[in-house]
C-alpha cells in the first residue's frame, strides 16, 4: 500500500509542476487567443538564467530565482511586442506557426550556449535526506517545489480575481471591443499576459531544474507534454490547468508505476497522457473546464 | 470571347466544361510540357553526385507529403501537427512487410508499385481514424489531437520490438525491367519514379479542386456551418480530407523507405511534422503550386545553412556548437519572417509575377 501512496505523492509533485507550466499557456491563451508552442523554450531559458546567475555570478539562489523571473518577464514581453503584435487578427494557423518558428529560433539561441548540449545541476541548498511519513518519502526539493508552485498558483489566481490589471485582462478575454470601449489598452494587456506567462515559465523552469537537473531536452519537452494538460483542463481556465495538471501527473506516475514492465510495456508514462487526452476529448470537446464557444454562421 | 486569354481581362467561360479544362490555352499547355520535359531530361545532361541527387529526391518526396498536408491544412483548414506520423505509417507499412517476409522477398523487390499504393491506402485508413475527432473538435483542440497522434505513433515505434525499437529496418533493392537497380543508378532511378508520382498526384489534386469534393473542402474551411446549411456534410468532408492527406503521406513514406533502403524512427518525429508545416506555409497554404515551392525553398535553405556552418566552423572555437544552432535558428527565422511579411507564401510571388507579365507595360 505504501507503494500506492508513494505513486500518489510523486504524481501530485509532477502534476503540480505541470500545472505551473500549463499556467503560462493558459494566461496567454485566455487574453490573446494564442497557443504558445514555444513555452518549453521559455521554461528552459528561465532555468538556465537562474543557473547562470547562481553559479557563474554567485548570486544567492533565492535572489537569482527572482531575477530570472524578472528577466523572462521582459523577454516574453518583448517577444510579444516584436513577433506577435503584427499578427493580431491573422488566422490561427499563422499564429501557431509563428510560435513554432519562435521555438526554433530560441532553440538555435540556446544551442549556441553550452546549455544546449551539456548537463548541469543546481547546487544543492536543501537537506539531502528525504522526508519520510508512514513509508512514503518525499525529497526536500520536491516538497519545496510543490509549496512554491501552489503559492504561485494562488498568487496568480488572486491577481486575476482581484487586481485591476487582472480584471482588465479578464475583460479583454471576454470581449476585446467592449474592453477597448471602457478604456483598456488591449495591446498592453496582450504584452502583460505574455510577460506574466514568462514569469511563471521561469518559476516552473527553476523548480523543474532543481528536481530533474538541467538538461535542455527534458526542459523543453515540458513545453510539449503540457499540451495534454491545458487541453484537458480547457484552454482558458486556470482552475482547469491545476486540476488537469494533477490528473495528468497521477496518470503518468500510475502508468509508469504499474504498467511498465508488466505486459511487455515500457515508457507508458510518456504516452498515457496523450491516450487519455484523446479519449476525453471525444466526450468533452472543450476540455473539463473550457468555455463552450457558441458559433454562429 | 477573347482569342488570347493571356491578354484578356476577366474570364469568358460559357460552359462548365471550359472552366474545368486543365490548360486554358495552347501556350499554357506548351509551356507546361516544355517544363515537364526539362524535368525529365536534365539528369541525363547534368549528372549530379549521389549526395546531391539524394537531396533532389528528398525534395520530391517532401513535395508529395506537403501536397497532402496542404489539402488538409490549406484547403480544408484543419491544422495537423502530426503529418510526419502519417509519412511514418507509409514507411513502416513497407518496413513491416520486410520484417514479416524478409527484405528481399519478391513482393518487395518486384511488386513495389503495388506496395507503394498499398502504403498510401494504409495511410489513408489511419488518416480517417485520426480525422474522427475532427467531427467534434475544432481549431486548437484538433491541432493538439493530431499532436497526440504523433506522440502515440512515436511511442509505438520506439517501444515495439516488431519495429526494431526505432532502429533501422532495411528494405531490399528493387528490380526494374532491366534488372536489379544497383548502387550507381539507385538515386537516379528513384528520381524518375518519384517525379512520375509527383506529376500524377499533382494532376490529381488540380482536378480534385475543380470537382464537387474539392470545393467542399474549401467551403468547409471558410465556414463549416454555412457549408452544412448548403447541404454539404462537414463531418464527412473533414474525415475525408484527413484520409486524403494520409494517402499522400503514406505514398511519400513508402517512397522514403525505398529511397533510403531502410526505415528509421528519426525521420518521422514531431520535428519533421513541424518541418512539413513550415514547407506548406513558406510555399503558401491553400495553393497547389505552393506545395512545390515550399519544399524546394526549405530544403535548399537547409543545404546552404549546412555549407555555411561548415565554413564558419573552421574559424570558430569548437566549443561553440554552431552547426546545431544555426539550423533551427534560420529555420525559425524563415518561418517567422514569412508569416510576418508574406503570409501567403511564395505562391503569392508567383501570382504577382504572373499578373505583372499579363498586364505589362500597363499598370492595371
Amino acid at each position: 500500500m505504501s507503494y500506492f501512496f508513494q505513486i500518489v505523492v510523486s504524481g501530485i509533485v509532477v502534476g503540480s509542476i505541470y500545472a505551473l507550466a500549463a499556467l503560462g499557456i493558459v494566461l496567454i491563451y485566455k487574453s490573446s487567443r494564442v497557443l504558445n508552442l514555444a513555452h518549453g523554450q521559455i521554461i528552459a531559458a528561465g532555468a538556465f538564467i537562474t543557473y547562470y546567475l547562481t553559479v557563474s555570478i554567485g548570486v544567492p539562489i533565492f535572489f537569482s530565482f527572482i531575477a530570472s523571473m524578472i528577466i523572462t518577464f521582459f523577454l516574453a514581453m518583448s517577444v510579444e511586442r516584436i513577433f506577435l503584435r503584427r499578427l493580431i487578427g491573422e488566422p490561427i494557423i499563422s499564429v501557431i506557426m509563428v510560435t513554432i518558428g519562435l521555438q526554433s529560433i530560441l532553440d538555435g539561441l540556446i544551442f549556441i550556449t553550452p546549455f544546449g548540449t551539456e548537463n548541469f545541476s543546481f547546487p544543492a541548498f536543501l537537506p539531502h535526506t528525504p522526508l519520510t511519513i508512514g513509508g512514503v518519502s518525499i525529497s526536500w526539493t520536491q516538497l519545496v517545489g510543490v509549496i512554491i508552485t501552489f503559492l504561485l498558483i494562488g498568487a496568480f489566481s488572486w491577481f486575476f480575481k482581484k487586481s485591476t490589471i487582472g480584471i482588465s485582462m479578464r475583460a479583454v478575454s471576454d470581449d476585446q471591443f467592449g474592453a477597448m470601449s471602457v478604456g483598456i489598452s488591449v495591446p498592453k494587456v496582450f504584452g502583460l499576459a505574455w510577460a506574466t506567462a514568462g514569469l511563471s515559465a521561469a518559476a516552473a523552469g527553476c523548480i523543474i531544474g532543481n528536481i530533474t537537473g538541467l538538461n535542455f531536452e527534458t526542459l523543453q519537452a515540458f513545453g510539449i507534454v503540457v499540451f495534454p494538460v491545458v487541453i484537458l483542463g480547457g484552454l482558458d481556465s486556470i482552475l482547469g490547468a491545476v486540476v488537469a495538471g494533477i490528473i495528468m501527473g497521477l496518470i503518468q506516475q500510475f502508468a509508469s508505476g504499474y504498467l511498465d514492465g508488466n505486459f511487455g510495456l515500457n515508457g507508458t508514462g510518456d504516452v498515457m497522457p496523450y491516450v487519455i487526452l484523446l479519449i476525453i476529448l471525444l466526450f468533452k470537446p472543450h476540455g473539463l473546464f473550457g468555455i463552450h464557444e457558441i458559433e454562429r454562421v | 470571347m477573347s482569342a488570347n486569354s493571356w491578354l484578356a481581362t476577366g474570364n469568358f467561360y460559357t460552359t462548365y466544361k471550359q472552366e474545368q479544362r486543365t490548360f486554358f490555352t495552347s501556350l499554357d499547355r506548351s509551356v507546361f510540357t516544355f517544363f515537364l520535359v526539362i524535368l525529365f531530361v536534365w539528369p541525363l545532361f547534368f549528372p549530379l553526385s549521389n549526395k546531391y541527387m539524394l537531396v533532389v529526391d528528398n525534395i520530391l518526396i517532401a513535395i508529395v507529403a506537403v501536397m497532402g498536408l496542404n489539402l488538409v491544412t490549406g484547403f480544408a483548414g484543419l491544422i495537423s501537427i502530426g503529418h510526419a506520423a502519417f509519412v511514418g505509417i507509409g514507411a513502416y507499412t513497407v518496413a513491416s512487410f520486410c520484417r514479416t517476409i524478409g527484405d528481399s522477398h519478391i513482393i518487395i523487390t518486384h511488386f513495389w508499385p503495388v506496395l507503394i499504393i498499398f502504403s498510401g491506402l494504409v495511410g489513408a485508413a489511419f488518416g480517417a481514424v485520426v480525422g474522427l475527432p475532427a467531427l467534434r473538435l475544432k481549431h486548437l483542440y484538433l491541432a493538439i489531437a493530431t499532436l497526440s497522434f504523433q506522440m502515440i505513433f512515436q511511442w509505438v515505434i520506439n517501444f515495439m520490438s516488431f519495429f526494431n525499437q526505432g532502429q533501422t529496418i532495411s528494405v531490399g533493392r528493387v528490380f526494374w525491367f532491366t534488372g536489379k537497380v544497383g548502387r550507381k543508378d539507385h538515386y537516379f532511378f528513384w528520381y524518375y519514379i518519384i517525379l512520375v508520382v509527383v506529376v500524377l498526384l499533382g494532376f490529381g489534386v488540380r482536378n480534385l479542386l475543380k470537382t464537387r469534393y474539392g470545393r467542399c473542402l474549401v467551403a468547409v474551411r471558410d465556414n463549416d456551418r454555412a457549408a452544412d446549411a448548403m447541404g454539404m456534410n462537414p463531418g464527412l468532408t473533414k474525415v475525408y480530407a484527413f484520409a486524403l492527406a494520409g494517402f499522400f503521406a503514406g505514398v511519400a513514406g513508402a517512397l522514403h523507405a525505398y529511397l533510403y533502403r531502410g526505415v528509421g524512427f528519426e525521420s518521422f518525429t514531431l520535428h519533421e511534422s513541424i518541418g512539413y508545416l513550415a514547407m506548406a506555409i513558406v510555399g503558401g497554404l491553400g495553393t497547389l503550386n505552393g506545395s512545390f515551392w515550399g519544399p524546394v525553398a526549405i530544403k535548399f535553405l537547409d543545404l546552404q545553412v549546412e555549407h555555411l556552418a561548415e565554413i564558419a566552423g573552421q574559424y570558430l572555437p569548437s566549443s561553440m556548437n554552431l552547426a546545431t544552432a544555426l539550423k533551427p535558428f534560420t529555420f525559425g527565422l524563415v518561418i517567422v519572417l514569412f508569416l510576418m511579411f508574406e503570409s501567403r507564401g511564395i505562391a503569392n510571388w508567383w501570382r504577382i509575377t504572373k499578373s505583372y507579365t499579363k498586364l505589362w507595360p500597363f499598370r492595371y
